[in-house]
Order: C-alpha cells, then sequence, then structure tokens
C-alpha cells in the first residue's frame, strides 16, 4: 500500500485536486444559465449579453486547468518521460494544486449566484449591465489570487 | 478643466417668434432646456403663464410614430433584411429634407398598407389556429362512419359522446344490453384520456340509456353545424388550411416586397420624431397670451452663438453662472486620443458637476492594465486591426464608437507587451518549427517571459498600482486644495504618502542600500505618527483618539488595494499559459500532414476562445480596477449627463 504513494502520486493528486477547480465553475456557470434562460424567454434578443454573464463563473475552472497542465509540464506527464519525484517534491506539487483547487470551487459558486443576480440586472436595465459585470468578477478577484498562489509555489519547485 | 463650464440663460419672448426660435435653438443643438412647471407653485407665476403644451398634437404625432415603427417592425419580421455588425445611421444632406417632407403622404400610404398586410396575416392565423382545434377534435372520430347531420332515424335516436378513460366499457355495454334491451353501444376510438363512443337506441329509451351513461361519467358531444361524415370533414379541413396557408405564404411574400419601403419610412419615422420633440419641448415653456418664458443650460462657450439665434429672435435674455444649490449638467470633454475612454467613466457614472473628469489620466493606465493582462501579441495584432477595419467600414458613433475605438488603442497595447514578453499566440512559433520543421526557432522576448521571473513582473504590477493609487490621492488633494482645505490635503493624503512611500523603502530598500531601510523606517514612523494624530481631527473628546487608531488601521485597506494589481500578473500568466496549452494539444497528432489539419482546427477553436475569454477579462479587471482602487480614492459622481435641445435621429443623420 505504502508504495503507491510515491512523489509522483502526490504530484499528480496536486494536478488532480487544481483541476477540481471545474466543480466551482461547472456549478457557477450552471446556476448564471438558469437564471439567463429567464431572461431569455422574456426577451430573446438579449442573448448576447446574458452569455457574457453567463460565462464569468467559467474562468475557476480554466485556472484549475492551467495548474494542472503547468503541473503535469513540469513532472514530464505529457511528453511520457515521468521524472521520478521524491516524496517532498511531490507534496510541493501537491501543495501548489490546493489553493486554486479549493477556492476555485467555493468561488465559482459564489459568483454563479452573482452573475445570477446581474442577469436579474440586465432583464430590467440592460443599460446597467456593465456594472453586472464588475459585481460579478469582484468575485473572480480570490481567484486569481488563489491561482496566483498556485502559480508562484509551482515555479520555486526544483526538479 | 474637461468639465464643460454652463451658463444658466433666461429667455422672454414673443409668441409670434416661437417657432421660429425653437427650429433654430434645435438646428443650433447646444441649449438644454429645462421644466418650469415648477414655478407654477409660485403664485406670481401662477397666476400670470401657464405651461405651453398641446396634449392632443403630441399624442396624435406619437400615434403616427408607433405606426410607422410598427410597420418597420413587419418589414424586419417578414423580410429578408441583412444585418451589418454594427447598426449605423444614414447620413442623409439637408437639402433632401424638403423631398422627405413631400414623401410624407406616399410614406403614410405605404405604412398602412404594411399594417394592413400585418393585419391579413394575423386574421389567417387566426382562422387556421381554428381549423388546427377542429382538426384535432375531430381526429379520434375518424372511424365513426355515418355522416354527422344524421342523428336518429324515424324511429331510432343515434348520438355519440365520450367516457373517461378509466371505464369499464365492455361491462357497460352488457349492462346497457341487460337493463335496456336492444342498445348498440360502441367505442370508435381511444386516447390516453377518453374513450370515443357511439349509441344507437330506440328513440323512446334514449333518456334512460343517457341516464345509465351518465352515471359512467359519460359526456355528449355533438357535431354542429357539421355535415357529412367526419373523414369527409377532415380531408375538407386539410383543403381549406392549404388554401390557408398558401395565403399566408403569399401575404408574407407581398410584405416582404415592401422590403423597398423601408429607407423611405425609416426616413418618415426620424421626421416625426424630431416633430413630436418640437411638440414635447413646448411642455418646458411658460406662456401668456403674448409672449412666452424659457430657461435652460448652455455650454459657456456656445453663448456667442446662442445670443445671435435669441437676438435675431427680438427675445429679452439673461446669463448668469449656476447657483451652489443647482443641478448642473455634465458635459466632459478630452482631446481626441482621450474621448474613447470616456466610455469606462460613462459606464461608472458620470461626475458630478464640481467634480473632476478623471478621464484623460487614466486613460493611459488603462490600455497599459489591459495590454499587461491579455499580453499576446498576436492577439493584441487581431484585436487592433479587427477594429481598425470596423472603424474604417463603419461610421460608428457615439458609445459603439468609443468601445471600438478603445479596444483599437487597447490592442496596439496588448501587441506592444505581448512583444515584451515574448507571447505571439503563446509559443506557436517554436511549437511549429520543433513539430514541423525538425528545427527549433525560438522567438526570444524583447525585455522578459514572466514565466522565467515572475517575481520581476509581480514587483512591477504592484509598481503600477502604487503610481496609480497615489495619482488618485493626488487629485483629491488636488480638489482639497482647490477648495481651501490644504489642511485636510496635508493630514488625509500627505501623511499617506510619507507613510506608504516609507513603509515600501523600509520593507523593500534593502535590496538598494541599508540607510534607505532606515530612511524608510523613519519616514513611516513620522507618517504614522502624523496620521494617529490628525486622525481624529473633526471628532469631538474620545473621538479624536478613536478617530485616530481607525486611520492607521485604514493601512489595511491600502494594502489590498495594492495588493490587486497583483491580478495584471496572474490574468497576463492565464493567457500565455492557455495559449501554451493550445498549442501543445494542436502537436500531440505529431508531424506530417494530419498533425498540420489537426494542428490548424486546434489552433483557430483553442486561440478564439482564449481571446474572448482572456479580452473580457482583461476588458473587465482593467475597469475594475479605475473603478474600486484608482476612482475609491477621489471619485464624485453622479451628474447629470448634458442633454440639449437637438434632432433626434435613430435611423438617418442629417449633414448639411
Amino acid at each position: 500500500m505504502m508504495s503507491l504513494i510515491d512523489g509522483n502520486t502526490l504530484a499528480l493528486l496536486g494536478a488532480a485536486i487544481a483541476a477540481l477547480a471545474g466543480i466551482g465553475s461547472a456549478m457557477g456557470v450552471g446556476i448564471a444559465g438558469q437564471a439567463a434562460a429567464g431572461v431569455v424567454a422574456e426577451d430573446p434578443k438579449k442573448f448576447g449579453k446574458t452569455i457574457i454573464l453567463q460565462a464569468l463563473p467559467g474562468t475557476q475552472g480554466i485556472y484549475g486547468l492551467i495548474i494542472a497542465f503547468l503541473i503535469m509540464v513540469k513532472i514530464g506527464l505529457l511528453g511520457g518521460n515521468m521524472v521520478a519525484l521524491t516524496i517532498p517534491q511531490g507534496a510541493y506539487f501537491l501543495a501548489a494544486g490546493l489553493p486554486i483547487g479549493l477556492v476555485g470551487i467555493w468561488s465559482g459558486i459564489a459568483q454563479g449566484k452573482a452573475a445570477a443576480a446581474a442577469l436579474q440586472l440586465t432583464a430590467k436595465r440592460p443599460d446597467q449591465m456593465v456594472k453586472g459585470i464588475i459585481y460579478t468578477a469582484m468575485v473572480e478577484t480570490y481567484a486569481i489570487f488563489a491561482l496566483l498562489v498556485s502559480v508562484l509555489i509551482w515555479l520555486r519547485i526544483e526538479i | 478643466m474637461s468639465i464643460i463650464k454652463m451658463q444658466r440663460v433666461a429667455v422672454i419672448g414673443l409668441d409670434t417668434e416661437k417657432e421660429k426660435l425653437m427650429n433654430q435653438l434645435m438646428d443650433f443643438g447646444a441649449v438644454e432646456l429645462t421644466d418650469q412647471s415648477g414655478k407654477l407653485s409660485e403664485e406670481i407665476w401662477a397666476d400670470n403663464t401657464s405651461v405651453d403644451e398641446d396634449r392632443e398634437k403630441v399624442s396624435a404625432i406619437e400615434a403616427k410614430l408607433n405606426r410607422a415603427e410598427q410597420s418597420l417592425e413587419v418589414i424586419e419580421k417578414y423580410g429578408d433584411i441583412k444585418h451589418p455588425l454594427f447598426k449605423t445611421r444614414r447620413s442623409v444632406k439637408k437639402s433632401q429634407m424638403g423631398r422627405m417632407l413631400a414623401d410624407e403622404n406616399a410614406n403614410e400610404k405605404n405604412v398602412d398598407y404594411i399594417l394592413g398586410l400585418n393585419e391579413k396575416i394575423h386574421s389567417l392565423n387566426e382562422k387556421l389556429n381554428k381549423l388546427n382545434q377542429d382538426a384535432a377534435s375531430l381526429n379520434p372520430w375518424v372511424n365513426y362512419d355515418p355522416p354527422l347531420e344524421i342523428t336518429g332515424t324515424g324511429t331510432t335516436a343515434l348520438f355519440t359522446g365520450v367516457l373517461p378513460a378509466g371505464a369499464d366499457t365492455e361491462g357497460l355495454s352488457a349492462h346497457l344490453e341487460e337493463e335496456i334491451g336492444t342498445v348498440l353501444f360502441k367505442v370508435v376510438g381511444s386516447d390516453k384520456d377518453m374513450f370515443y363512443t357511439a349509441v344507437l337506441t330506440p328513440e323512446e329509451r334514449q333518456d334512460d340509456v343517457l341516464a345509465e351513461l351518465k352515471q359512467s361519467g359519460f359526456s355528449q358531444v355533438t357535431f354542429k353545424g357539421m355535415t357529412g361524415t367526419v373523414s369527409e370533414n377532415l380531408k375538407r379541413i386539410e383543403g381549406e388550411k392549404d388554401v390557408l396557408e398558401k395565403e399566408i405564404k403569399e401575404t408574407a411574400d407581398e410584405i416582404a416586397a415592401t422590403a423597398g419601403m423601408k429607407n423611405g419610412i425609416e426616413e418618415y419615422s426620424d421626421i416625426l420624431s424630431i416633430d413630436l420633440d418640437k411638440e414635447k419641448i413646448r411642455a418646458k415653456l411658460l406662456k401668456t397670451r403674448k409672449t412666452f418664458f424659457i430657461e435652460g443650460w448652455v455650454p459657456e462657450r456656445c453663448i456667442p452663438e446662442a445670443s445671435a439665434i435669441l437676438d435675431e429672435n427680438g427675445c429679452y435674455y439673461t446669463f448668469r453662472d449656476p447657483l451652489d444649490d443647482e443641478e448642473v449638467p455634465v458635459l466632459m470633454e478630452n482631446t481626441k486620443m482621450v474621448v474613447p475612454f470616456e466610455a469606462v467613466t460613462e459606464m461608472y457614472s458620470l461626475p458630478a458637476y464640481y467634480g473632476f473628469d478623471p478621464t484623460r489620466i487614466f486613460a493611459l493606465f488603462y490600455a497599459v492594465f489591459f495590454g499587461m493582462m491579455l499580453s499576446d501579441a498576436g492577439y493584441g495584432i487581431l484585436m487592433a486591426v479587427g477594429c481598425f477595419v470596423a472603424l474604417k467600414k463603419f461610421d460608428l458613433e457615439g458609445m459603439t464608437y468609443k468601445m471600438v475605438k478603445m479596444f483599437f488603442y487597447c490592442g496596439i497595447s496588448t501587441t506592444i507587451w505581448g512583444a515584451l514578453f515574448g507571447g505571439w499566440f503563446g509559443d506557436i512559433v517554436p511549437v511549429f518549427t520543433r513539430t514541423f520543421l525538425g528545427k527549433e526557432v525560438a522567438v526570444s522576448p524583447l525585455w522578459f517571459n514572466p514565466l522565467d521571473d515572475p517575481m520581476k513582473l509581480l514587483i512591477l504590477s504592484l509598481a503600477l498600482g502604487v503610481v496609480h493609487i497615489f495619482i488618485g490621492m493626488g487629485i483629491k488633494a488636488y480638489m482639497q486644495i482647490k477648495e481651501g482645505k490644504w489642511l485636510d490635503a496635508i493630514c488625509d493624503e500627505g501623511f499617506w504618502y510619507v507613510t506608504i512611500i516609507g513603509l515600501i523603502a523600509w520593507l523593500g530598500g534593502g535590496t538598494i542600500s541599508d540607510s534607505l531601510t532606515t530612511v524608510g523606517m523613519y519616514m513611516s514612523i513620522i507618517g504614522g505618527a502624523g496620521l494617529l494624530l490628525t486622525g481624529g481631527r473633526h471628532n469631538k473628546g474620545f473621538g479624536k483618539i478613536t478617530g485616530g487608531l481607525s486611520n492607521i488601521y485604514n493601512i489595511t485597506s491600502y494594502m489590498s488595494d495594492i495588493l490587486s494589481y497583483a491580478r495584471l500578473l496572474a490574468l497576463g500568466l492565464a493567457t500565455g499559459v492557455i495559449a501554451q496549452v493550445v498549442n501543445t494539444m494542436g502537436t500531440l497528432f505529431g508531424g506530417g500532414i494530419g498533425g498540420l489539419i489537426a494542428l490548424t482546427i486546434i489552433f483557430l477553436f483553442g486561440h478564439t476562445l482564449n481571446l474572448a475569454i482572456n479580452a473580457l477579462g482583461a476588458f473587465i479587471h482593467a475597469s475594475r480596477l479605475q473603478y474600486v482602487e484608482f476612482f475609491g480614492k477621489f471619485y464624485e459622481d453622479g451628474g447629470e449627463p448634458f442633454d440639449p435641445f437637438r434632432r433626434k435621429t435613430k435611423y438617418i443623420k442629417l449633414e448639411d
């Protein structure tokens, strides 16, 4: 059993956890999509506007993908020749995956809710849509910071 | 400077000159008339004047305008009309006005014609619906073959009806035979809700049979006014439907053929809305029997021309500066380069009249921030070229023009930053040459690659943030000094400058020189002490102490403001890394023709997506940095936009 856990396992776990940020995005985009469908039911011309707001909570998943990809590149998974990592090295990669993985989940959901409210705003006052976008983007700040922390950790890992 | 100074104008003139004056003011288009009905609450005004408005005339024009707009919607719906990417107004020479006015009757006729056709389609559609309903109600009876007009013979009665789906029809049939004797009970059709049944009985037992059936939930169905069998009727309905559908199609084609009238009706609609505005503006006039009175706002520089118009019409008028408690409309003025960035200010909210228009200050920052966050020369060139083409090809106006022009500048900035950081569609050049040419051609960044040295870019981002925030505080201090509150400027902004610069030198100066650390330490102590001592200067008693403490605590908000600029690094990295992901995925299929095709498809799809998402992100976050971090330091918003009396047209642009 213990032989299962080497440095590479930990590093891959890190990549997997980073990709979990997609959970947040999926839920956020879903929440926003429900609200968007309601708005478009009233006025089909608003499709273009609503799609922008619906896309906003999608970025967390992309950030998670970035980190997962960076980790896979650095440990040589994509090239086919995985570097043999020590357990501490693997743990560093795990640490790099955590911030965006965890923050991504909850910020994606929260951003989805903000986007849904912004969609209501757009339904009633289409001219005020940009303000709704800004409110929604406020949530994103924290996902960006998590991405930054993940990237900085990843950059400093020596292999 | 950049908010235009306004003057209040008050005019008294003769009723006979009113129409000419209003026409000239509309052509002039630089006077905002304000509502005067408030004056009527004062006795002296109420006794002598009344609001000059003609509601009937307004609603008559409104009705015409609505019909014209409605007919345009109808053309839009049935006509095969291509929509350009941007909606623009046609240029029409002013000399054409005469022709357009002469066409009024013809246009009114066209509107009638189109609305008539629309009406016709509506009634045809209603008929079609009715037929569809009839067909739907007959369909279950398709196996019932006696002609529908027959309800019995001399001695028998024949009737039809439905039973709920749960009914036991066989049991019922047996039961009827037992009770009544000669009864023919037949199920002719069924669906998930109903049994459709026909019953033949001796005429004298009809009521008994009905009574029995009703106990099982039977309800009679009659086919009033129908003759012939069900299938004959269905056939007839099909035939009628075909005729109707053909007619609807023909009418729709007729409407589509009117697309040529569109331009004329659009011009007509615009002329009507000009007329409507002329009538509506009268509600802002006060009149006596022979004179009228108006008040409004004029930009200071337009006074000579405005005076000339008023003189020409024999008016008595005065100009004065706005009073402190008056709400003055706001008109921003900026140089040609900066105008596009007014879009960002307008989206937030216009500055207050006595406030400060920061557009020309943040314009450069906006473009720089945008460029750093998108930071790919390939994307930048695409954006700049796309916007340039749109600007050349379309005669854009207003907000659309500003946005497109702004993205053009942002595209240039993105190209510059992309070249500095070495991003050309990510790393497509080395990836492509390595996979297909067997020899890697590296594109070296003009400055440095952020992935190699992210700390450098982080420091640059935060430094830009500090400069940005300091400028915001500087504007606040400038405004305070202008109002004579120089003490506030020193205590609120001055001490913060000292403290923040001191802290930066104290914490980060060690890498340059040790003495900088010492200087920084003393600066931050002096600044901090100043903040502590003066923070509560407006409070009383105990508040003087807590005010100072809470003032010091504000350091956290300055910290978070500055750290917020770390997004410049993070979003810049995000664009670059996603671009690399796309390129790597494209090369997973190896070299050769197949690989090249795969790479092309993945390249086009992936980079389009990446550009769309990250351009949106860069736009949002560049705006956010202005709104939250920058505007938060000084901005006073809430100005009402200057809305002069002018020709507001939707489809045409009148030119001299």
